[in-house]
């Protein structure tokens, strides 16, 4: 054993960072040719375990740089710079079903990285060469967090530090509901003022049992615009999953809200046109035959929308949007079918004169939580959708690798889209 | 918030690492604004004292309507040319600060917040509230996560021991700082951050020591931090400044005390340099030829507190003439002065000394930008040395 002649040295940098910054990792003065494992172990907040790993060979100097060294196994192979992040996924032993998602966006997530001799891929009881701590954080330093409380809205509204005026975006979630804070917040850091919205579990649905209308998205929309910090024509929305409807629905018919630009994630166009979010849900609920269940008892939703229809009763007319429109697809999404409906979409707005507004970013053997990068891929999570009562695994779908540079590359291109749109 | 009536948003500031280590380089940039266009770069800080610090740089846009801190010069304002981080190293007290202000963090376990703001047209931080475009803040820290700070009363030493993350075994270096008095954490702090168990203590003015300036201070240090069972016993090394280079060269050369590697900066002040002599005659004469480690010796050419190279000529003579050249490194570094700090800290050319019982301000020396390249060139060469020395395989 080489660990008591030795002071391997391991360096994580930044060691402080944006969940979306890359860290380069360095082990130095291992022997040359050694085999070693790198581990990555995260406790979220629920006090889950999380880990990933991966077995490398040092250099002749006896360096390892994951920027430039294959891993040979383990939770990622090959090349991987931020493979020990996103590969990770609950330690053996864990409840089923879990899904990382941090809560409490003004503390950091703590990774401790470290490095063992050998290789191998249970961790008990075995004591690290060297281990470095990492914090992850949601919010840049200055973003200014503020809990709406009038409107008769649930939101959060996140502000970047300075004088302003900034651009901004609505950011709605799916069909899980709850207020999810992340995603807003780190757009935020990135210069766009952003209002997370919950718009399916909000305060008022909760007091009078009854889903929000279209008046409800527009009273966020007009209190971005009226912020004295916005700049009211340079508003955005961004949506994933249940939100891509809203987001599609705003664009396409409300006189109130006009996007400026608008982000279309994991979703579709298919609903009852005019109809309200309960209409939207109920329509859900009775193609619910359509829904199957693998091998492992997971819960296929993507077919409740399939095949796409051809009335155009139940899809929101896309050839109608005006403002630039970014739409990002899983090709392996099994809980909606992102690809199948963006393809629709791309046709009907040739048909209808404006595709030259339409972007598509499509994504083999991608799933449907195409969440920020370096986030870890969740092809099945416990899930219980607002409409429905019962509590079913849902299968996402995506291959990890694959998800994971998704991710990555999407998310750059997000960033990009609203730049351009947002701040030319 | 400010209401505006423009329609434009305002331009873009990022500042990566916004949470860095304060030996961290910063990359700053603007974007979004008009081409060739003048606009100051700002940074605005306070110190745990509540005094204002602030620096800034006049630039022009490019033809893209960007700012690149990396890539652009500075053509007015605290600095000049290509400095990355000038914004940082030449922070200086804002005007009606009080005289004779050193930055010096107290509270290693939170950060210095600095505020950088881009303001329009080439301005000073005066005018930041009628200019302003944009601001970023950003976090410098002394302590990396997962460092552990742990106070050590023990033996009579009074100190703070940090230790990097991990289970260890790490190297060590015992941290001696100058005759200001109480403990200074920051440079320890930092070290452990770069994988070094490192150990800070105090020899005067502090509250819990039974006896000031204890001359065995530094060889109960070192043995305390060889039987610490998470730090390598036969890899510790020594960081001295000032009076701490007395204490150094003292544990390094006395038989009985075997220190793998040292490393001095500047020499001692002059009133203490006499007080040392005097000690010297009496009972603590030094043997510098006894020096069995390799010793990196660090001066500022511009240090007005003593002639440092001629102090650095006659340990290197000696050590010739007992044919331990090779033991020997010299860093000298032209305008810089005595006070050579972690990097980007700003620099003081003189400061308050004491109060009572009358005020007196030190001399150290240095003109800012040599000063400020000296610091982010010597932490460099130090880190090089320890690891090579403290890190590297046993030689037998």
């Amino acid at each position: 054993m080489w660990r008591q002649q030795r002071s391997v040295h391991l360096s994580v940098r930044p060691s402080r960072g944006l969940v979306d910054e890359k860290v380069a990792i360095l082990v130095q003065s291992a022997p040359p040719g050694a085999r070693i494992t790198l581990c990555a172990f995260h406790r979220c907040e629920d006090r889950h375990g999380w880990e990933a790993f991966a077995h490398y060979l040092t250099d002749a100097a006896g360096s390892l740089n994951v920027s430039r060294d294959p891993s040979l196994g383990g939770t990622y192979s090959g090349v991987e710079q931020m493979g020990l992040f996103w590969s990770i996924r609950p330690v053996p032993g864990s409840h089923p079903g879990l899904r990382l998602r941090k809560k409490n966006v003004q503390t950091p997530m703590e990774f401790t990285i470290s490095v063992y001799q050998d290789h191998f891929t249970d961790f008990t009881d075995q004591v690290p060469l060297a281990s470095q701590t990492v914090e992850r954080w949601y919010m840049a330093p200055g973003v200014l967090r503020t809990p709406i409380k009038d409107h008769e809205l649930t939101a959060t509204l996140f502000l970047p530090t300075g004088p302003g005026p900034f651009p901004a975006i609505l950011d709605l979630w799916g069909g899980g509901g709850q207020l999810v804070e992340y995603r807003a917040a780190l757009l935020a850091s990135h210069g766009f003022a952003t209002l997370a919205l919950d718009y399916m579990t909000p305060k008022i649905t909760v007091e009078t049992g009854k889903m929000v209308d279209n008046t409800y998205f527009e009273r966020a929309f007009t209190f971005l615009q009226q912020h004295p910090g916005v700049l009211a024509e340079r508003v955005a929305m961004l949506g994933l999953s249940f939100g891509v409807c809203v987001t599609l629905k705003m664009a396409a018919y409300s006189h109130v809200v006009k996007p400026r630009c608008a982000v279309c994630i994991s979703g579709s166009h298919v609903q009852p046109v005019d109809g309200t979010m309960a209409d939207i849900l109920s329509y859900f609920d009775r193609n619910g035959h359509k829904i199957q269940l693998n091998d492992e008892n997971q819960a296929i939703l993507r077919n409740l929308l399939l095949p796409i229809p051809t009335d155009p009763a139940f899809k929101v007319d896309v050839g109608r949007v005006q403002c630039p429109l970014l739409v990002v697809a899983g090709e392996d999404d099994q809980n909606w079918p992102a690809a199948e409906s963006a393809q629709d979409m791309k046709e009907m707005m040739e048909r209808a004169g404006n595709a030259h507004l339409l972007t598509v970013l499509s994504y083999p053997n991608a799933g449907h939580l195409l969440e920020p990068p370096y986030s870890p891929h969740t092809r099945a999570s416990s899930f219980r959708s607002v409409g429905s009562r019962e509590k079913i695994t849902a299968l996402w779908g995506g291959h990890c690798a694959a998800h994971s540079l998704a991710q990555e590359d999407a998310w750059k291109k997000t960033l990009d889209f609203l730049r351009h749109h947002l701040y030319s | 918030m400010q209401s505006r009536t423009s329609t434009s948003p305002a331009p873009v500031l990022t500042v990566t690492p916004a949470r860095g280590l304060v030996d961290d380089p910063i990359c700053i940039k603007a974007g979004f604004m008009p081409p060739n266009h003048p606009v100051t770069l700002c940074a605005q800080m306070r110190s745990e004292n509540g005094d204002l610090w602030e620096a800034f740089g006049h630039y022009n846009t490019s033809a893209d309507g960007t700012v690149n801190l990396a890539r652009d010069h500075s053509v007015g304002g605290s600095y000049l040319g290509c400095e990355p981080m000038g914004l940082f190293w030449a922070l200086q007290p804002g005007p009606g600060e009080r005289d004779g202000l050193r930055l010096r963090k107290k509270n290693v376990k939170i950060p210095l917040i600095v505020d950088i703001s881009l303001l329009e047209g080439h301005v000073t931080p005066r005018e930041r509230e009628n200019s302003e475009l944009a601001v970023a803040t950003t976090e410098r820290w002394y302590m990396a996560p997962g460092v552990q700070r742990i106070d050590i009363r023990q033996n009579g030493v009074v100190g703070t021991l940090f230790l990097p993350p991990g289970p260890g075994r790490f190297p060590a270096v015992l941290d001696l700082w100058g005759m200001g008095g109480g403990l200074v954490e920051y440079r320890s702090s930092l070290a452990a951050s770069r994988g070094f168990a490192s150990f800070s203590i105090a020899y005067m003015e502090h509250k819990d020591l039974t006896v000031q300036l204890d001359i065995d201070s530094s060889d109960k240090a070192i043995n305390i931090l060889r039987e610490h069972p998470q730090i390598c016993g036969d890899r510790i090394g020594i960081i001295g400044l000032c009076y701490g280079v007395y204490l150094t060269l003292r544990t390094a050369t006395l038989s009985d005390v075997n220190v793998r590697r040292t490393v001095v900066y500047s020499i001692p002040y002059l009133k203490v340099w006499k007080l040392l002599l005097e000690l010297a005659k009496s009972n603590m004469y030094m043997n510098i030829e006894n020096l069995a480690c390799p010793l990196l010796y660090i001066l500022g050419e511009d240090d007005q507190n003593f002639p440092s190279t001629e102090n650095a000529n006659l340990i290197e003579d000696i050590l010739k003439t007992a044919g331990k050249s090779h033991l020997y490194t010299c860093l000298s570094y032209p305008g810089a002065g005595h006070l050579i700090e972690p990097p980007y800290t700003p620099h003081s050319r003189m400061s308050v000394w004491r109060i009572k019982p009358e005020k007196m301000l030190a001399l150290w020396g240095g003109h800012t930008a040599p000063h400020a390249a000296a610091q982010e060139d010597a932490w460099k060469e130090i880190l090089k040395f320890l690891d090579k020395n403290l890190r590297a395989k046993l030689i037998s």
